[in-house]
């Protein structure tokens, strides 16, 4: 098999994983938030790709394709959110939306 | 087409009653009347139609059972809607049909104006329907269903008057009452189930042979429990004097000529169930000689003319309960039969004045009437001959049959019978010319002079030709039994049921001399009573007793109402309030104050929840590694 050994890649998705968590726990601005999710996800994609070649099994591949699409319906309410906060005035930070408080 | 007559009989007052209350408002309040009528009628006639068919059966024969369908299955044991078709049944239906088209003819008059005539006549064809279910059933069970429906239709015109709060107390009163005899043949059938494994006469009467003494004890308890409560006999008779809050129409109906005496009919019906448990049957004799005593003394001081009725109607039963009890069911059936003509033409009269009177029942206010209603008098007097047993008159040949067969029976209970008998026969003369002085005779009273309407003559036409359609089969009604002459109808019962005791002729004759003497003397009594300006019952403490009926009711009152109330009030304080009601506060409370700690960690930052599920993850991953 060609290419680096998939513990690599397990390595590399650990890292985009933990900068797009970090990202998620740390970060005020909605846009960011928004930004750090996509990241956890491809992180996610690219441990399911590896996998699949590790396997030579395409199922990986497919499940990979079907997150992106959720990814990106994601994205779409998500901005949709963030632009319906921005033309109400609304301060964009996460911590001054806590309207749900308990 | 002797069969079809029967069910045509059956079900003609069922398909009154489903068009009354169908057509609603449609109808006219006298088209609601015409139909019920005709309905009744129509049965009559059908029951005719199937005395006639039985008529000219072979003596044999005269036994038809007909099945429509199965109505329950299960194993073995299966429940048919059938009627039976014999002697007993047909006589029955003969006077259920017969007194009841009168009767609701009747009502037609007495009814005309009152707000909700459409109801009422509904209710009576649904009674009509329902007692001859009970009469015509061929298995236990659809006597239990007429038996069920015929208290219900009880319940519902006994608190017709619904605006009028004793009306709807005395419906409650007897669908209570009723409920326990109700419950007690029920038990009496679930035990027959399960020893015979049929329901039907023929094979009830049949097996009834092999069961041990005890079942058949229960059973017959069972169903005398049902008898008793369904005809008011002691002690659960306190339901039918209250019952008289009802439209008289309904008391002449119901509580006089048909329902009430629907007791005999089931003793007579299940006589050998009765006859293979003697101790149970000698109980319903001794049942029906304390009623009619007892009844019979209360009633000579009542002073609501159609309490004084509602007594009597139970010392008459009294009598058929005796007859039975000793096995004279021919005479049962007999007086059962002159009793519905000669009471519900009392009961009609006394309706007849009531109305004429404005509604008034209270006798004192009463008298003179005979001047003033000359044809209602003739009626009533009728019916008060009938009642005391004055020859010639009905009464006279079917009870004084009931006395000479106590006397026949023998032994300490038949002469104990026997005595009882002819005493209750001093005390219905006694009671029976009371009301009939204070109404009738003597000048008229200011509120009679007030109150008589006599621009529109004695009343509607509707009410006075049943009364006098009754006033001759009152009179007539008992020359088919002429002890030792002409003995047809006592025959005709006797293929059904065999009488085990049987008068001889002298004996019917010498106690009639007795009881006509007594019946006499009971005549005399009241009439010098009355003359005199003074009641019967003179010492003011026997009158106190008797005024409020021995004080049963009160009894009943101590001994069941104030220890259940007594009881629930105490478990409601002690264990409804303390444990049920305030463990639920405590719950709802407990709920809402763990709910308030937790919405605390409800903090609406995004990034808390964040943070939270990713330790949350960390914490599960460390736990399954640890736990593999």
């Amino acid at each position: 098999m060609d290419g680096p050994d998939v513990g690599w890649y397990l390595v590399v998705a650990a890292i985009l994983f933990g900068i797009g968590a970090l990202g998620v726990m740390l970060r005020r601005s909605p846009l960011i938030v928004l930004l750090s999710l996509e990241i956890m996800l491809n992180a996610a994609n690219l441990t399911l790709i590896a996998f699949a070649r590790q396997h030579g099994d395409i199922s990986g591949q497919i499940f990979a394709l079907a997150v992106m699409a959720v990814a990106a319906a994601e994205v779409a309410i998500g901005l949709g959110l963030i632009v319906a906060m921005a033309r109400r005035g609304m301060l964009l930070d996460v911590d001054q939306a806590s309207a749900l408080r308990g | 087409m002797t069969i079809t007559g029967a069910w045509v009989c059956l079900l003609a007052p069922l398909a009154g009653a489903i068009a009354i209350t169908l057509a609603g408002t449609r109808i006219s309040r006298r088209t609601a009347a015409y139909i019920s009528t005709l309905t009744t009628f129509v049965a009559f006639g059908g029951a005719l139609v199937a005395f006639l068919g039985l008529w000219a059966t072979d003596h044999g024969d005269r036994e038809i059972v007909s099945t429509a369908y199965t109505w329950l299955e299960s194993g073995d044991f299966r429940v048919e809607l059938q009627i039976l078709l014999d002697t007993l049944s047909s006589t029955m239906m003969l006077i259920v049909s017969g007194v009841g088209g009168l009767i609701v003819w009747y009502s037609m008059g007495y009814m005309a104006g009152d707000d909700e005539e459409r109801r009422y006549f509904a209710y009576m064809s649904l009674f009509v329907f329902s007692m001859l279910m009970l009469v015509q059933a061929g298995n236990l069970l659809l006597l239990l269903v007429g038996w069920g429906l015929v208290g219900l239709a009880s319940y519902l015109l006994i608190g017709f008057w619904h605006h009028k709060p004793e009306a709807v107390a005395a419906a409650k009163k007897a669908f209570v009452m009723n409920a326990i005899g109700d419950a007690t043949l029920a038990l009496a059938l679930v035990l027959l189930i399960w020893e015979t494994g049929t329901l039907t006469y023929l094979g009830v009467f049949e097996d009834v042979d092999g069961l041990s003494t005890t079942t058949v004890n229960l059973v017959a308890l069972g169903l005398l429990g049902g008898a008793v409560a369904k005809s008011a006999q002691i002690p659960l008779h306190t339901w039918l004097p209250d019952a008289m809050e009802g439209p008289t129409p309904v008391s002449a109906l119901i509580h006089a000529a048909t329902m009430v005496t629907a007791g005999v009919y089931l003793l007579v019906r299940a006589s050998p169930i009765f006859e293979a448990a003697p101790d149970v049957q000698a109980l319903a004799a001794i049942l029906g000689a304390i009623t009619l005593l007892v009844a019979g003394v209360i009633a000579l001081v009542q002073w609501d003319i159609k309490r004084v009725i509602a007594y009597s109607t139970m010392s008459q039963i009294g009598y058929m309960f005796v007859a039975a009890g000793i096995g004279a069911y021919g005479y049962a059936i007999f007086h059962l039969m002159t009793h519905a003509f000669f009471k519900a033409l009392l009961f009609m009269t006394a309706g007849v004045v009531i109305h004429h009177l404005g509604g008034e029942q209270d006798i004192r206010k009463m008298g003179g009437l005979r001047g003033l209603m000359p044809r209602t008098h003739l009626a009533f007097l009728v019916g008060a001959l009938a009642l005391a047993g004055i020859p010639i008159f009905s009464g006279f040949w079917s009870k004084d049959g009931i006395v000479a067969a106590a006397l026949a029976d023998g032994g300490a209970l038949g002469y104990s019978l026997y005595a009882a008998a002819l005493v209750g026969a001093l005390l219905t003369g006694l009671y029976t010319f009371r009301l009939y002085f204070t109404v009738f005779r003597g000048e008229p009273s200011d509120f009679v002079k007030e109150h008589a309407q006599e621009d529109h003559g004695e009343g509607p036409r509707s009410m006075l030709i049943p009364v006098g359609v009754l006033s001759v089969l009152a009179t007539i009604g008992g020359l088919v039994a002429i002890p030792g002459v002409w003995e047809p109808f006592l025959h005709w019962i006797d293929e059904t049921v065999e009488p085990t005791v049987k008068a001889t002729v002298t004996q019917d004759y010498a106690t009639s001399a007795v009881a006509v003497t007594l019946g006499l003397v009971g005549f005399l009594l009241a009439r010098r009573a009355f003359d005199a300006g003074r009641q019967l019952v003179t010492g003011p403490a026997v009158w106190r007793v008797l005024e409020h009926k021995l004080y049963v009711d009160e009894a009943y009152d101590a001994l069941f109402f104030r220890p259940a109330a007594a009881l629930s009030t105490a478990l409601r304080r002690n264990v409804e309030e303390p444990l049920v009601e305030r463990s639920l506060d405590e719950i709802g409370a407990g709920t809402l104050q763990v709910g308030g700690e937790v919405a605390r960690a409800q903090t609406g930052l995004l990034r808390t929840y964040a943070i939270a599920l990713a330790f949350s993850v960390v914490v599960l991953v460390v736990v399954f590694v640890a736990v593999r």
